[in-house]
């Protein structure tokens, strides 16, 4: 009898999981159907032109980028296209790709979201976006476009993404700080700041503040002393991060720390970057929300300039985000108008008010971008700026590159030692 | 017999339903699902098109160099912070327990606060509190003005010094967990207990003893138990303090499997670390987990 | 007891205070100082300006009020539910003997011990697929239900200390299953319920990633979602994000004060037990 019962209930128990399992195929059905419903319901919609079509859009704008973003640049598209209504969300950055995850593989994703332009190699390969090439007037908009923050959404033969607003870090040098140097304006070349950073030692600053090992933080300085990571189409590791120059940029940054020149921030010491250029810094390098979130204060006491030049010129590295479309969007042609929309000229000089620079190449060679008062010089940088390699496996690569990085400058290999092994390494991750 | 067991049966059907329903659907399922996972290269956005992999992962992770780090390095955190958290707390109760103290709320409150304060916000307040150089207030405290130190330490650039900081975030924050629970249990020993022991002539340390601390040992079991299943989920805090840093000898397995998962998306590598993971948990605890069931105290 | 240890215990309970409340102090120092995209040194912490703005800001930002509303429905509300469904579970392990009893708390104890991180997907699968993605009952049924395998292992070890006499009472006046479950064993434990309560409450308070995952409209956030909002992809005001900490802290320490004054009164059993 006992046994009878125990049968019982474990098959219950299974009929139980059976529903829970059956409930999820039975909902993908469902959901199957909402589409072609909500898709008959729009085209209903069409004919009956009062009801607008609801869009949704993630984005990680900061406070002030949000505020502009939805009383000025979202009342301007809504004016021009009053069917299509556009809900835009802030996402904590927290987290960010786990949401993108669950959304995707949940069928709850948004139809747009404004992305790292680092990440959409990553989720391109994953199958979660949609490639544009074949989109109504998509020549048109590429054209505006400047080529190498466009080149961040291209994987594989196909464009999955339209560049935002892109971005890059110039050096920002403490005014005082180059007053007490000897120095007039900011030094050009990479030895006159090794030169006047030696004489600041003695007073217990630091000459040079880079922000990490990590290639945000290292990569302008490793390729502005020569060093490379790959080749130009970013298919071979070996022979570029290993070769003669990039061991020499590598150790010239091991060597500049060793003697004391760079501040404590490379291996996340104290004072931050932030708090250093205040007195203790001459020069820390940072993105142009440097200026735009502490505002006048930064601008009193910093001035920015392109990066001092070296053996690889002045080279420092691309940023930004992209607008990526996903394949569950449920209005592809809507959100590609609001795609379009935000690629055009007036839409990208009003956000360039906060500090994000236009990739429309109208935009940012307007009047209204070039007297924001500290965008000047990132344009400028922007013009020999490099992408990190643009590739879907850029998370473990970045980690590789940290890593020898980090031993190097910490002592614990030579630099020849570590970029052999991350060169191996990262070619492997390349494949 | 057989129809008494059925009648039992049929008497605890309503009040286990619910539960096992919840459990079944929102626990065992993702559970079922992560191990079928496991086995697979998997695809999470086409599930469809995942590759079978059979028993791979597992041999991968027993031929990583950095998931035998990461599992060395949880499990100093448990051998480290369970005892730490279990000694503090218990010790605390037991003050605050202690019949002449006045203000029992307030200092339970007090201890408690810690619990209550979200990670994140207490781990960005630990990094800086162990910042090195004159900044952090650790060094400020030890060096500058006790004199304790003889120079600034730089707290997270040193792999056992980095750890220590995650540590001591793990006790400090763990202790009012382990205090609440044993003064509730604490407060549950009928005081006739003790009027007896008195009337023994029994000392405070011999009442601890024969008496507190062996009606506190399903509690205590509870306690323990709970704790090792936290030391093995402890994430949040190196994510945030260290990120695994320096030189990722601090990562631990959960920090692990979500880099595997979330940044590098290979979720079948992520399950069968956490697979792994839950199994070694489990058979951890397995002796303790049969005297929960059986350890009848009568009153 | 000499004074003596009495001054002892008195003074280890205080330096464990000071122990416990030295980063809050510093969290609250910070929180009423300005210009903080880098933590203060203690020393100037001391000598900076004090003022609460960063607390009007955080209440005004990021829709913060209604986030807090919010939160304060939804962690109440799973914590009701998971009191009931956790209490009616625990009291069915405790109590009766069921075929698999045994088999299905060792299943509850492993649920515990595999991490959840990677649940979330399966997860977020079902309650698409009840249709209840954007809405506080498909949050709250997800809280709850995950809640319960770790709530009835801590339940069914005070549930049994209870005296199974004392069920005799009861059955004598006629009374059921349920009649014994409600008068006997939840009044009972009021002590566990309320600590397992509190649990509950801060747990479902501080959530943060289910919450983001299941809610997609920003009205219906909750409070860390907001909390999340202040740190700034490039930089984070530590300042506006303490005060925000702040204001998030203090009702869990209300509710703390509140339901702790319960199990203090009610110290079980003292008569009940002899019986």
């Amino acid at each position: 009898m006992k046994k009878i019962i125990r049968i019982v209930l474990i098959s219950m128990l299974i009929v139980c999981l059976g529903i829970v399992s059956f409930g999820c195929s039975n909902a993908k059905d469902t959901t199957n159907q909402d589409v072609t419903n909500e898709k008959t319901e729009a085209d209903k919609k069409e004919e009956t032109p009062k009801d607008p079509i609801t869009i949704e859009f993630w984005h990680t704008y900061s406070d002030t980028e949000e505020v502009i973003f939805n009383e000025q640049v979202l009342p301007l598209f809504e004016e021009k296209y009053p069917l299509i209504k556009v809900e835009a969300t802030r996402m904590p950055y927290e987290g960010l790709k786990q949401q993108v995850i669950a959304g995707v593989a949940g069928d709850a994703a948004p139809d747009l979201m404004r992305m790292d332009i680092i990440w959409v190699p990553e989720f391109a390969k994953l199958g979660a976006l949609t490639s544009l090439d074949g989109k109504e007037g998509f020549g048109d908009v590429k054209n505006q476009l400047f080529p190498g923050p466009l080149a961040t959404n291209f994987y594989n033969g196909n464009y999955y993404g339209l560049p935002l607003n892109t971005n890059t870090k110039v050096a920002i040098y403490n005014k005082e700080l180059l007053k007490e140097a000897g120095l007039s304006e900011p030094p050009k070349t990479f030895d006159q700041l090794i030169e006047v950073s030696k004489a600041l030692k003695s007073k217990g600053k630091f000459g040079i503040g880079i922000g990490g090992t990590g290639p945000w933080g290292s990569l302008p300085y490793f390729w502005t002393f020569g060093g490379r990571v790959t080749d130009d189409q970013f298919t071979k590791a070996s022979g570029y991060l290993n070769s003669p120059e990039s061991i020499a940029a590598l150790e010239k940054i091991v060597e500049l720390n060793n003697e004391g020149l760079i501040a404590p921030t490379i291996l996340g010491g104290e004072p931050g970057t932030w708090d250093g250029i205040k007195e203790n810094y001459l020069m820390i390098d940072d993105g142009p929300w440097f200026y735009s979130i502490l505002g006048d204060e930064a601008l009193n006491l910093t001035t920015p300039a392109p990066l001092p030049t070296d053996d690889g010129g002045s080279v420092s590295v691309v940023g930004g985000e992209d607008l990526v479309m996903f394949k569950t969007s449920k209005h592809p042609e809507e959100a590609w108008t609001f795609m379009k929309f935000l690629m055009t000229e007036e839409p990208q000089t009003i956000m360039a008010q906060t500090g994000l620079i236009p990739t429309n190449q109208k935009a940012a060679s307007s009047d209204e971008v070039l007297s924001v008062p500290f965008i000047k010089p990132y344009i400028e940088q922007l013009k020999t700026a490099q992408p990190r390699t643009p590739h879907p496996n850029w998370e473990k690569i970045q980690e590789s590159l940290n890593l020898a990085f980090e031993k190097a400058v910490r002592g614990e290999m030579s630099a020849e030692d570590a970029l052999n092994e991350a060169a191996q390494e990262v070619d492997g991750f390349l494949e | 017999m057989t129809k008494k067991y059925f009648k039992q049966t049929w008497d605890v059907f309503p009040f286990l339903i619910l539960g096992l329903i919840g459990v079944a659907v929102f626990v065992i399922f993702p559970l079922l699902k992560g191990i079928y996972m496991s086995f697979f290269e998997y695809n999470v956005l086409f599930p469809k098109e995942s590759i079978f992999v059979g028993l791979d992962n597992y041999i991968r992770a027993f031929h990583d160099q950095k998931f035998y780090l990461s599992l060395r390095n949880t499990l100093l955190y448990g051998v480290v912070t369970v005892p730490g958290q279990w000694v503090f707390g218990i010790f605390i109760a037991i003050l605050i327990n202690a019949k002449f103290i006045k203000n029992k709320v307030l200092f339970r409150t007090v201890y408690y606060v810690p619990v209550i304060t979200s990670w994140v916000v207490v781990s960005f307040l630990f990094k800086y509190l162990f910042s090195d150089g004159k900044y952090g207030l650790i060094n400020f405290i030890f060096y500058e003005k006790l004199h304790l130190l003889t120079h600034p330490v730089s707290w997270l650039q040193n792999e056992w010094t980095a750890m220590i900081v995650i540590w001591t975030l793990g006790i400090w924050k763990g202790i009012g967990w382990v205090m609440i629970i044993y003064l509730a249990a604490l407060q549950s020993i009928p005081r006739h207990f003790y009027e007896a022991a008195a009337i023994d002539g029994a000392k405070a340390r011999q009442v601890f003893q024969f008496i507190t601390l062996p009606l506190l040992k399903p509690t205590t079991i509870f306690v323990i138990i709970n704790l090792i299943i936290g030391s093995f989920n402890v994430f949040i805090q190196v994510l945030l303090i260290t990120n695994g840093g320096p030189l990722g000898r601090t990562e631990v397995l959960l920090s692990y499997m979500y880099k595997q998962a979330f940044n590098f998306f290979d979720f079948g590598y992520a399950s069968a670390i956490s697979v792994t993971m839950g199994i070694m948990i489990f058979l951890v605890t397995w002796g303790q987990q049969k005297t929960i069931g059986k350890e009848k105290i009568e009153f | 007891m000499s004074l003596f240890w009495k001054v002892v215990v008195y003074l280890l309970l205080i330096i464990g205070v000071f122990i416990v409340l030295t980063p809050f102090l510093y969290m609250l120092l910070t929180s009423f100082t300005q210009d903080t995209f880098s933590l203060p040194h203690p020393d100037e912490l001391l000598k900076a300006a004090k003022s609460f703005d960063n607390y009007i800001e955080a209440w005004r930002k990021n829709d913060f009020q209604r986030y807090f509303l919010n939160s304060v429905f939804v962690a109440t509300t799973t914590t009701v539910f998971a009191l009931f469904f956790s209490s009616m579970t625990a009291y069915a392990f405790a109590r009766f003997q069921f075929p698999l009893k045994e088999f299905l708390f060792r299943l509850f104890l492993f649920t515990m011990m595999v991490p959840g991180v990677l649940n979330i997907i399966p997860q977020f699968t079902v309650i698409k697929s009840l249709g209840l993605v954007d809405t506080y009952s498909g949050l709250l049924l997800l809280y709850v239900g995950v809640g319960i395998a770790g709530n009835t292992f801590f339940l069914r070890g005070f549930f049994e200390r209870i005296p199974k006499e004392l069920e005799e009472s009861v059955i004598i006046d006629g009374g059921g299953k349920w009649t014994i479950y409600r008068h006997i064993y939840l009044p009972l434990s009021k002590p566990s319920l309320a600590t397992l309560g509190i649990f509950t409450f801060s747990g479902a308070w501080d959530e943060f990633f289910i919450a983001l995952t299941i809610l997609k409209t920003e009205a219906k956030r909750t409070l860390p979602i907001a909390l999340q909002l202040f740190q700034g992809q490039h930089a984070t005001k530590w300042g506006l994000v303490f005060a925000a900490s702040i204001i998030a802290i203090v009702p869990i320490i209300l509710i703390f004060i509140i339901f702790q004054k319960k199990f203090v009164q009610s110290t079980t059993g003292e008569g009940a037990v002899k019986g």
